[in-house]
């Protein structure tokens, strides 16, 4: 995902924390809440002008209720702990064995771009495609899920660690080899640092494809997770509890992006980023 | 991506060698796609699997040529693909047209960054459950979730494209007596533009998949539905045969329309950020 979000331009106060530093920062905690603020009372509006069935729309009201309800009773902390878990489980495993697979592709000529057009035909297939198959060899289980977030995972960030190996000059690997450094050596003084930008690119793609993909899935596998919650309560016509998982599903994906996948990558910017200018 | 570019050939004998090095070259992406075939084959000849756990090669092949020969295929391709049309068309509109008014004004857009933000990452299939209620199955549904999909990418990227065109330029065409609209037309739009194609370069490939997930439970026709209706009756050539087309159609969805319009635009307006780069 080759975009940024468009954030704005504030001028971070580098000041040590004093009086009117603190009412500023609290200030500023309030500008990011300010639009859903405004969102709600325009949801509220909306709600109250009309007579809504509650299978149509429901007050925001009755949404925190709902939300007290599942968290109070523990539902919401298994539902979204089976996701997170299985995206979590699945990203480890994409990373721990993409990676290398890319590296081995990435260092051959030859192998790249015989793998190239091919990887970027599975990239076509989205996992959801796999679902029926997947559905037919490992029933409705988790297995099923499993496999589909993997494989959504795992095909960009072998493709983007091979892109990434491509594009890293010879010459680099050719002063290291002929100060008589080993493969190891390589991999991780030219290949993993010189990489890591393209894969940490991968990574997000695939965490944007992959989390979408765990969401379709459990809804359609319904063995739990969040896709199951807000699918399940479609069927009694439960509008509270689909809108509750929808801002909970919303929420920790900006959580799981800003705290594990951003800062990874301003990271490999700030460090490994002039390497590829 | 320069991985596309062919080798020196070895020396030798000159035009010979270079000529098979190079078909050799051209035949290699073949390759993977070969092997699978005949891996899969093989597998089928030696396990003798059921044919709902894996159908023989030349079973999907008449499955798919079955298919459109009745005319079913075509039916559910261009339902499909018209669905992605829809959805797409609205989503670069909308997104466009969003980004350029957010764009040029910083505090509306400072104010509504968080919101995008959220709405993005709930964007696509998330919402099938909430507006399968509003817009039942069908049509509308997929051409909705497709919307919502590629309009938080195409806008965001059009808000940052606005954003990062450097004032400079502005300032040029404002000083030799340009208007306001003027100065969209003539530096922001070109500016913006490849950061706008990426986005619906990378909104597309998200939309697609959008189309195929809720095709598999929010539609009648398309080439979810026809995989998905293949599993009530454990017919593994139907899904097997629509996955590849599902592949096929994105890759040259990509290779054929996406990469080569984003690619003049880059070579067309890439211009302007050398000229950024090297301040």
């Amino acid at each position: 995902m080759s975009m940024v979000s468009a954030t704005s331009a504030s001028t971070g106060l580098s000041r040590p924390a004093s009086g009117p530093a603190i009412v500023w920062r609290q200030l500023r905690a309030f500008r990011i809440l300010l639009p859903f603020v405004a969102l709600v009372g325009v949801w509220w509006a909306i709600y109250a002008s009309a007579d809504f069935s509650p299978q149509v729309l429901v007050s925001p009201l009755a949404v925190w209720r709902a939300f007290v309800n599942l968290v109070t009773h523990g539902v919401m902390a298994e539902y979204a702990s089976t996701s997170l878990r299985m995206i979590g489980f699945a990203t480890a495993l994409s990373l721990i064995v993409g990676v290398p697979i890319g590296f081995a592709v990435g260092v051959n000529r030859y192998a790249a771009h015989t793998l190239e057009s091919f990887l970027r035909f599975l990239q076509g297939i989205s996992g959801i495609a796999w679902l029926p198959l997947a559905i037919i060899w490992f029933g409705f289980s988790h297995t099923t899920t499993l496999v589909i977030v993997i494989y959504t995972l795992i095909v960009p960030i072998i493709f983007n660690t091979m892109i990434g190996v491509r594009a890293i000059p010879e010459t680099y690997t050719l002063a290291l080899r002929s100060l008589g450094a080993s493969r190891l050596r390589l991999v991780r003084d030219v290949y993993l640092p010189g990489a890591l930008p393209s894969i940490v690119v991968g990574l997000r793609l695939g965490m944007g494809y992959g989390w979408r993909a765990l969401i379709a899935a459990e809804m359609l596998v319904r063995q739990g997770g969040l896709g199951d919650l807000i699918f399940g309560a479609r069927t009694f016509g439960q509008i509270d509890r689909i809108m509750t998982g929808m801002i909970v599903i919303g929420c920790l994906y900006i959580v799981v992006d800003r705290l594990i996948v951003q800062p990874i990558e301003n990271l490999t910017v700030a460090h490994w980023g002039a390497l590829r200018q | 991506m320069s991985i596309a570019t062919i080798p020196p050939g070895p020396a030798g004998h000159p035009q010979a060698r270079r000529t098979l090095h190079q078909v050799v070259w051209r035949l290699l992406p073949l390759a993977p796609f070969a092997f699978v075939v005949l891996a899969w084959a093989a597998y089928w000849t030696i396990a003798q699997p059921t044919a709902a756990t894996l159908p023989a090669v030349h079973d999907v092949v008449a499955a798919v040529w079955d298919l459109a020969a009745k005319g079913e295929l075509a039916t559910h391709v261009l339902a499909s693909l018209w669905r992605l049309l829809l959805g797409a068309l609205l989503g670069i509109l909308t997104g466009v047209i969003g980004g350029f008014v957010v764009g040029l004004n910083r505090s509306v857009s400072a104010f509504l960054s968080p919101l995008i933000v959220f709405f993005n990452a709930i964007s696509g299939i998330v919402w099938l459950p909430l507006v399968i209620g509003w817009l039942g199955i069908g049509t509308a549904l997929a051409v909705f979730l497709i919307w919502n999909t590629v309009f938080f990418i195409v806008f965001q990227n059009t808000v940052l494209g606005v954003q990062l065109v450097p004032q400079v330029f502005e300032q040029g065409v404002q000083a030799l007596g340009g208007g306001r609209w003027e100065t969209i037309r003539s530096v922001i739009l070109p500016g913006a533009l490849p950061y706008i194609l990426t986005g619906v370069r990378s909104g597309l490939g998200f939309g697609w998949r959008a189309l195929i997930a809720a095709e598999l439970v929010g539609a009648t026709t398309g080439l979810g539905q026809m995989i998905f209706g293949a599993t009530e009756f454990h017919r593994s050539d139907i899904i097997i045969g629509g996955c590849l087309i599902i592949g096929t159609i994105a890759m040259a969805m990509d290779r054929w329309l996406l990469l080569p319009i984003e690619r003049r635009t880059i070579e067309r307006w890439g211009l302007v950020f050398d000229a950024t780069k090297e301040k």
